[in-house]
């Protein structure tokens, strides 16, 4: 049983039948957001199932497609049917699953063409049916055959050259998890729900084309703006905004060996005279307790000595006693967390954000919960499929 | 200051900016917008895009800081290089952030202010809000409250670790939340500090998701008629970003604390190489190179006119390039650095193997064919600035494209309309509630 189970209320999803052409994490995403509230997303995959099932890392180093965390980051609460394309039966039953579908998620029009239809006969025949593709560049323009991966997706769309480090002989370097597919899955995720409020009101379809590089191409944060307007170009820099011209660095190494980030804004006098407290109540204010140090354009004539304090300062503390008395002084400092930290962090804990999952063969483990929370309605992600798991249903359909 | 005249043009002087009726998907769906800096505003302005009626609700004794910030045309000043007294309407990420939308005034603590918001929100039947915990409870305007003024109100609460929870009340932006949900730490070479993000990842991410649990709202009122509470915790919806290597701790006990983790450029899944960014000719400018396989590792060679060094039996697989890595990138950079990053770029793509630029703005706007055919980047006139660029929506729908009518707001600009010719207030009224700054 891996569908999704709705514990409260209805679902705006769950009367839907889903049809689901991916295996980037673009487009699987995009499936699992469905998915994870409850709508029927039937997966389709050739014979030996989508490259994401071969991809590692595995459970316990068990390299077969039942096993791939990679699979399995992405692909929660839906039913597998395998179809090869190469059977006309075969087709004859993805047709049949497409006839029930509202909604298909797809990365390649050829995949789709392989399976006996293209999208321009598709939209005719179905003017009902909501298409959303996710493919590298977009369906249109120059660069539409052009392919990606993550870090070139992260390259092409601006992301890359914002992230990295101060020293540039060091090229600027990828953030980790699959972060330029995410964005194309979360535009994708946006427009198929305004999609599905269009067909709700009209009862008409539509094709969207979702470009992963437009996407990154506008989630730059300040860089386009800042090109758009003073047209100055930002530079990377250690783990904190990439800027026209440097600052002063915002990452810090505590007793531990754990880092904390903090930017220290000199303008802000509240926050100064908390930290000034702070490092008072440990005797390590040193000579900011003179009252020179009030005077904003004093504290930035010294900041190089100031930031040598901070950086002693937090030096012997460890990680988890700054940021938690840091943020009980009211200053937004966070400490950057390894993944090992966050099941032992006592806020998500309360919050009850990881689940425990459940798998298809009957472990359980702690899985990331749901990005939202709604009072009127509330659903608990089912575990990532099986190859084929489903294929007892010839139209995919579950239990 | 420029302020809106009551009954006269609206000001910037042209009927252009007057509010009309919108089209899109969301065409009828009005929103009481509280939301300020970035996450808030990235959210609704996806609504506001799409034809909902996104009236964002500014406090003048408060500028919300986008409008303080000095992205401004023709000078360049960083961040925190703050005007003491900035001109609200000149601020370009406030520009960027705050298209489509109206923007009213009122001061919240007047009950008269207070009067016209309760208004607007029944008014509405949508609310939304990222300020820190605390303030709408203050302002009673919790669901239940809510919820007597409409009963099927949606309520949006978007926050660094949600509504709930003993950090309810922490504070944090987007790099406090990309430290604390694990995104920060994911990235950087082994070894080293982490490098993170150049940016608040953070902000936009969770924007979007806010933008996603809104229509999930909306829909779910088209269809049952009931409202809701909405809350999203930006740290929760970044640990649900981290993927594969999350799952490889969490199920494998595989701890990320160690000697060869994060990664920099390089996959350890799956086994590929050359996989990197390399120097390019220029100053600081480089390429980005990914080969998966057999196949695109042989067109890599035909593209670099197959140079000896490639011919070593080392590299013949992936097993080998993987093992031979740095040296493998020693003899790739040797080639991308005297060639322009586009021109490797596109030789490459032609070739079969993936590869981009690594692009800036500049990149962006002026030498990515691909954004300028798709029309992802659009102008929009503004009184204050004058014609600006925007990011638009990085997707084509075939029916239900972006309404983009009208450039950010000026401090206040939409007065007479809401509270005039939505709310019902005669303009000696107004008057009065301008001369004492209650709007």
């Amino acid at each position: 049983m891996s569908a999704a189970q709705v514990t409260k209320g209805t679902s705006p999803v769950q009367q839907l039948t889903v049809v689901e052409l991916a295996q980037s994490p673009a487009g699987e995403q995009t499936g699992k957001l469905l998915a994870d509230l409850g709508a029927h997303v039937v997966k389709v995959e050739p014979p030996g199932g989508v490259a994401s099932r071969r991809t590692g890392p595995f459970v316990q180093g068990q390299e077969d497609p039942d096993h791939s965390l990679e699979f399995w980051a992405y692909n929660s609460s839906k039913t597998s049917r395998v179809v090869d394309a190469a059977s006309a039966e075969e087709r004859a039953v993805f047709a049949s699953v497409l006839a029930g579908a509202d909604v298909v998620i797809l990365e390649e029009p050829e995949w789709l063409g392989a399976l006996g239809f293209d999208l321009d006969s598709l939209q005719a025949e179905r003017p009902d049916l909501v298409i959303v593709t996710i493919t590298p560049f977009g369906l249109t323009g120059p660069w539409k055959d052009y392919r990606t991966s993550d870090l070139v997706a992260l390259a092409a769309g601006g992301m890359l050259n914002s992230c990295g480090y101060d020293d540039h002989s060091i090229p600027p370097i990828r953030p980790g998890g699959n972060q330029g597919f995410q964005l194309g899955a979360s535009f994708a995720w946006c427009a198929l729900l305004l999609a599905l409020i269009e067909r709700h009101r009209t009862g008409r379809g539509q094709l969207v084309d979702v470009s992963i590089h437009e996407a990154n191409a506008v989630s730059g944060e300040l860089a386009n703006p800042y090109w758009f307007y003073p047209r100055a170009l930002v530079k990377r820099q250690t783990c904190r905004h990439a800027q026209p011209e440097p600052t002063q660095p915002a990452v810090f190494e505590c007793a531990d060996g754990a880092y904390v980030y903090f930017a220290l804004i000199l303008s802000e006098q509240k926050a100064w005279n908390s930290l000034l407290a702070w490092m008072s109540d440990l005797g390590m204010a040193a000579d900011l307790e003179d009252p020179a140090y009030q005077d904003v354009a004093y504290r930035q004539q010294a900041f190089g000595h100031v930031q040598e304090l901070i950086e002693v300062f937090f030096l012997i503390q460890d990680a988890e006693t700054v940021y938690h008395e840091g943020q009980r002084r009211g200053l937004p400092i966070g400490r950057l967390n390894a993944f090992e930290d966050l099941v032992h962090d006592e806020h998500l804990d309360q919050r009850g954000f990881f689940l425990q999952m459940e798998s298809s063969e009957g472990t359980t483990h702690p899985y990331p919960g749901l990005p939202y929370r709604f009072t009127a309605f509330e659903t608990t992600p089912g575990a990532p499929p099986r190859l084929d798991e489903h294929a007892a249903r010839p139209d995919g359909s579950r239990d | 200051m420029t302020q809106t005249t009551y009954g006269g043009p609206s000001a910037g002087g042209s009927d252009q900016r007057r509010p009309r009726p919108r089209t899109g998907p969301l065409a009828g769906i009005k929103v009481a917008d509280f939301c300020w800096m970035g996450v808030g505003a990235v959210a609704t302005r996806l609504l506001a895009d799409f034809g909902a009626e996104v009236i964002k609700i500014e406090n003048r004794k408060r500028l919300d800081t986008p409008r303080r910030l000095p992205i401004y045309k023709g000078e360049v000043r960083s961040y925190g290089d703050e005007d003491p007294n900035p001109d609200p309407d000149k601020g370009g990420l406030f520009n960027n952030y705050s298209r489509n939308k109206l923007g009213i005034t009122v001061d919240m603590a007047d009950p008269r202010g207070r009067e016209l918001v309760l208004d607007l929100i029944a008014h509405c039947g949508v609310v939304t809000e990222n300020f820190a915990p605390g303030v709408m409870e203050r302002w009673n305007l919790t669901y239940p409250q809510l919820c007597e003024i409409r009963e099927d109100v949606i309520f949006a609460r978007m926050s660094g670790y949600g509504h709930s929870g003993p950090h309810a009340h922490y504070r944090s932006y987007g790099p406090v939340v990309q430290a604390v949900s694990g995104l920060s730490f994911n990235s950087g070479l082994p070894g080293r500090e982490p490098s993170g993000w150049g940016l608040s990842y953070m902000d936009n991410q969770a924007a979007y998701y806010n933008s996603a649990g809104l229509l999930l709202a909306i829909f779910h009122r088209m269809l049952t008629g009931q409202g809701t509470e909405i809350d999203v915790s930006a740290v929760e919806a970044g640990v649900g970003l981290l993927g594969a290597d999350l799952l490889d701790t969490l199920v494998n006990d595989r701890p990320s604390r160690r000697a060869d983790f994060p990664r920099g450029n390089r996959l350890e899944h799956p086994e590929c190489a050359p996989h990197g960014v390399y120097p390019a000719r220029g100053d600081d400018q480089w390429v980005a190179i990914a080969v998966f396989t057999d196949e695109e590792w042989k067109s890599l060679c035909a593209a670099m006119e197959n140079p000896a060094w490639a011919d070593d039996t080392r590299f013949a697989s992936a097993a080998g390039r993987v093992a031979h890595h740095d040296e493998l990138d020693a003899h790739v950079s040797a080639w991308t650095a005297e060639r322009d990053k586009h021109q490797t770029m596109h030789e490459l793509q032609s070739a079969g193997v993936i590869a981009a630029a690594v692009q800036n703005s500049r990149d962006l706007s002026e030498i990515d064919a691909q954004i300028a055919a798709r029309g992802t980047f659009f102008e929009l006139d503004h009184p204050v600035i004058g014609p600006a660029l925007f990011e638009g929506f990085p997707a084509r729908l075939s029916t239900s494209s972006p309404d983009n009518w009208r450039s950010a707001p000026l401090l206040g600009e939409d007065n007479a309309y809401v509270f005039g010719e939505l709310l019902g207030r005669d303009a000696d009224t107004l008057a009065e509630l301008a001369a004492e700054g209650v709007i």
